[in-house]
């Protein structure tokens, strides 16, 4: 049955949004209908359901004695078990212990078991404990709810659903995402780059795209987010005498963003007072960073030529003015902060510091370990050169990728001077290789386009509208040790197989030749697992050995062969075969000779050292 | 109408069960001042305690401020000013009685005197207009939460303990 609905979810770091189109495939296919955004009610404080443009996500777990009986009941649900949202944000300043935030940062990393119960990731003892997938499935668990509280007649079940993800996320961030929308209850779920939603709302918002672009030219989309940043490029091409796009590069998942900045201030200004006798403890700094974000949102309004803006906390007793604390927010020390700091005018040639490992790291998010966010976009168009000609990428003589157009997204690029400190970098980047400035897309409602371009990517799904092209993002590979004599010390050298090329299209498979693994019969046999995001001319079947620090591992992949399947012998040969499904779903499997297939499952519970 | 002919329609409407001349209804009884509604007491602390949890507006009017520098005073109040009309454009739509100039000549739509308030040398007669001096305010519309039962009202802001 045709769904009524297509409905778009921004599961974002800090805050998630839904927007809906309505599904009419009868209607004029030049007049698409338009992009709604649902006001979620939420909790916004104890006894207040109230409805919101964006639902923050943040999960807090309430105790016994952090809310009076009944305080925290939602329309459908008389006493839920956590707090979703806004009262979950504000609670949580008071109360970090039981606030789970980031949970999505934490869904990309690596370095935990990912299904196991760690967050909150401070939590005292006694506190329950929630997977990252668990969190993100109450997050989505809350806005399948509020929609149907809020369209009872149009049950979510029963909509097509596209849930976006960063597109630096990996095969297994994106496998986990769509467990957690699974087991919230969704039923049509496709999953969606930001970056490409992003470009989908521009285009919704200028149907006369087609005369702003031509064949040739190369999008740069740079999403701020507020804990993450991600770049994309996309290539106009051309198709069948058609305008077409291809989504040809993205890049690697940085955990910096506008939060930074603003805690940054605060910072700087706790400081500036400690220096002048006052300190200040870890609540008030809660406030002095959102007093912080205010004030230089204010000084980064355009026409605003004031040196300084106050920034004040509250005494925290009764005495309301007495015990408050006042202190400013210098424009010089904000503008030292985003030119030294945050958004340096570096040359393109300027690589970001690399995260030095320690031997023992504390257990945590892996932030990015430089905050110039100039540095990383200089990296990404630069990693672009050492990667194969691909047709609709243009480049300097250098080699550094060079886009025509630019799209910003993400609050923090609400603040012109921002976006024009970033325009400013990248031009000249760009006149250094001889090309004229980049030409900005506007962006509008930057906190909600990429639901919205969720929404109408699945119109666009539908034959109605345009499509990005896009296909799997990274190249992926199958660890192979090589059969040499082992030496003390020395890790067998190892051989990476490539099972997915890059660029692999959706609803395609594909068949790895000329290689054959024995499995043993009712035991679990595990694959080492690498991905490359720079590598990409390694073909299907390609064997790579010296790739230096280009692969990075990924949680192992384990297949198990039950005995009863495979009476006759105790090794099973097979090969592996890649598919990518419709919804952009990598699978990867094992087929014996006579045909029976097994398929591949990510083994996150193993942490990876 | 002679009373004659008054006493016959009456008679008949009386026989046939039509209604009573008009004349000879009994007066509507006059109404008896209403006993004033009891004051909900809840919802005006719940505003107080949304103003206060929003603002920390109680805490500023009961502190002793006398001692404070206008400065100090300025700078606690400037963020609290803010807080404070956001949360009651919230909850309240506020609106003017009268959408007019201050200062301009006005002729009132009502003659409501709790909407309007003639002030100065007003006339013996209830005047057209005048001066308009204070354009009022209206609560257009006012969406407060819904109560918890369970919860005592008379708490306007909870004591908060620390755990250091």
């Amino acid at each position: 049955m045709e769904p009524r609905y297509i409905i778009g979810i921004d599961l974002g770091t800090t805050n998630s949004a839904l927007s809906y189109v309505e599904n009419r495939p009868d209607g004029d296919p030049l007049a698409l209908p338009k992009v709604e955004l649902l006001a979620v009610p939420q909790l916004v404080n104890p006894s207040e359901v109230r409805d919101e443009n964006l639902l923050p996500s943040f999960l807090y777990v309430p105790g016994a004695a952090d809310f009076p009986a009944g305080a925290t009941a939602l329309p459908w649900d008389n006493q839920p078990e956590t707090v979703v949202g806004r009262l979950a944000q504000k609670r949580g300043v008071e109360n970090a212990g039981r606030l789970v935030s980031s949970a999505k940062s934490w869904l990309s990393h690596g370095g935990v078991d990912r299904t196991a119960p760690i967050l909150p990731f401070r939590a005292p003892e006694g506190v329950p404990k929630y997977s990252p997938v668990e969190a993100s499935r109450r997050y989505l668990d809350h806005l399948r709810q509020a929609w149907d509280y809020k369209m009872p007649d149009a049950p979510f079940a029963a909509q097509q659903v596209l849930v976006t993800v960063p597109a630096s996320f990996d095969a297994v961030a994106r496998d986990l995402t769509l467990k957690a929308a699974e087991q919230a209850g969704y039923q049509n779920v496709t999953l969606l780059e930001e970056p490409q939603a992003a470009f989908y709302a521009w285009i919704e918002r200028h149907p006369d795209w087609r005369t702003r672009v031509r064949v040739g030219d190369l999008i740069l989309v740079a999403d701020i987010g507020g804990g993450t940043t991600d770049f994309t490029l996309i290539a106009v091409t051309e198709q069948g005498g058609e305008l077409s796009l291809d989504r040809v590069a993205v890049g690697e998942h940085i955990l910096l963003g506008g939060d930074n900045i603003d805690l940054a201030l605060a910072r700087l200004v706790a400081g500036r007072l400690a220096e002048q006798g006052t300190k200040i403890d870890n609540f008030q700094l809660q406030a002095l960073w959102n007093n912080c974000r205010t004030a230089k949102e204010k000084l980064l309004e355009p026409g605003n030529k004031k040196d300084e803006a106050p920034v004040t906390i509250l005494g925290k007793g009764t005495g309301v003015v007495g015990g408050s604390i006042k202190a400013k927010l210098p424009r010089a020390d904000l503008e030292r902060l985003l030119s030294d700091g945050f958004l340096p005018a570096v040359t393109s040639q300027e690589m970001p510091a690399r995260q030095v490992r320690a031997g023992l790291q504390e257990l945590g998010l892996p932030y990015a370990a430089d905050a110039a966010i100039t540095r990383h976009m200089a990296r990404f168009l630069r990693q672009q050169a050492s990667s194969a000609e691909h047709g609709g990428v243009r480049r300097g003589p250098s080699g550094l990728a060079c886009p025509t157009h630019i799209l910003l997204n993400g609050g923090v690029l609400n603040s012109v001077l921002i976006r024009e400190r970033i325009l400013s970098v990248l031009n000249a980047w760009l006149g250094g290789e001889g090309f004229p400035p980049v030409q900005p897309l506007s962006g509008e409602d930057l906190m909600h386009a990429v639901s919205r371009g969720a929404a109408y990517y699945g119109l666009a799904r539908r034959g109605r509208g345009v499509r990005i092209r896009g296909g799997v993002p990274r190249t992926y590979y199958v660890g192979i040790e090589s059969a040499m004599p082992s030496v003390p010390g020395f890790a067998a050298p190892l051989k990476a197989l490539t099972v997915v090329p890059f660029g692999m299209e959706e609803g395609t498979e594909q068949r790895i030749p000329n290689r054959e693994f024995g499995l043993v019969v009712g035991e679990p046999a595990e694959f080492r697992f690498f991905t490359s995001a720079v590598r990409k001319n390694d073909q299907a079947g390609d064997l790579i050995e010296d790739f230096g620090d280009d692969l990075e591992e990924l949680a192992p992949m384990e297949v198990n062969l039950a005995a009863e399947q495979s009476a006759a012998a105790d090794v099973v040969p097979v090969s592996f075969e890649t598919v990518v499904t419709e919804t952009g779903m990598m699978q990867l499997w094992c087929v014996a000779r006579d045909g029976r297939r097994w398929k591949l499952e990510f083994n996150v519970r193993e942490v990876r050292s | 109408m002679s009373r004659i002919l008054l006493a016959f329609r009456a008679f008949f409407a009386i026989l046939f069960g039509r209604p009573l001349p008009q004349e000879i209804k009994p007066a509507a009884p006059k109404p008896q001042p209403a006993a004033p509604a009891k004051p909900n007491p809840a919802h005006a602390l719940q505003l107080l305690a949304i103003l206060q949890r929003d603002s920390r507006l109680l805490d500023f009017l009961m502190e002793d401020i006398a001692s404070f520098e206008d400065e100090q005073i300025g700078a606690a109040v400037r963020s609290l000013h803010d807080q404070a009309r956001d949360s009651l454009a919230r909850y309240l739509s506020l609106q003017p009685v009268i959408d007019g100039v201050e200062g301009a000549y006005t002729r009132p739509a009502t003659a409501d005197p709790a909407a309007v308030k003639f002030i100065g040398n007003v006339p013996a007669n209830r005047p057209e207009g005048g001066t308009l001096r204070h354009k009022g305010w209206r609560a257009a519309k006012m969406e407060l939460p819904a109560l918890n039962p369970k919860q005592d009202a008379s708490i306007i802001a909870p004591a908060e303990i620390e755990i250091e």
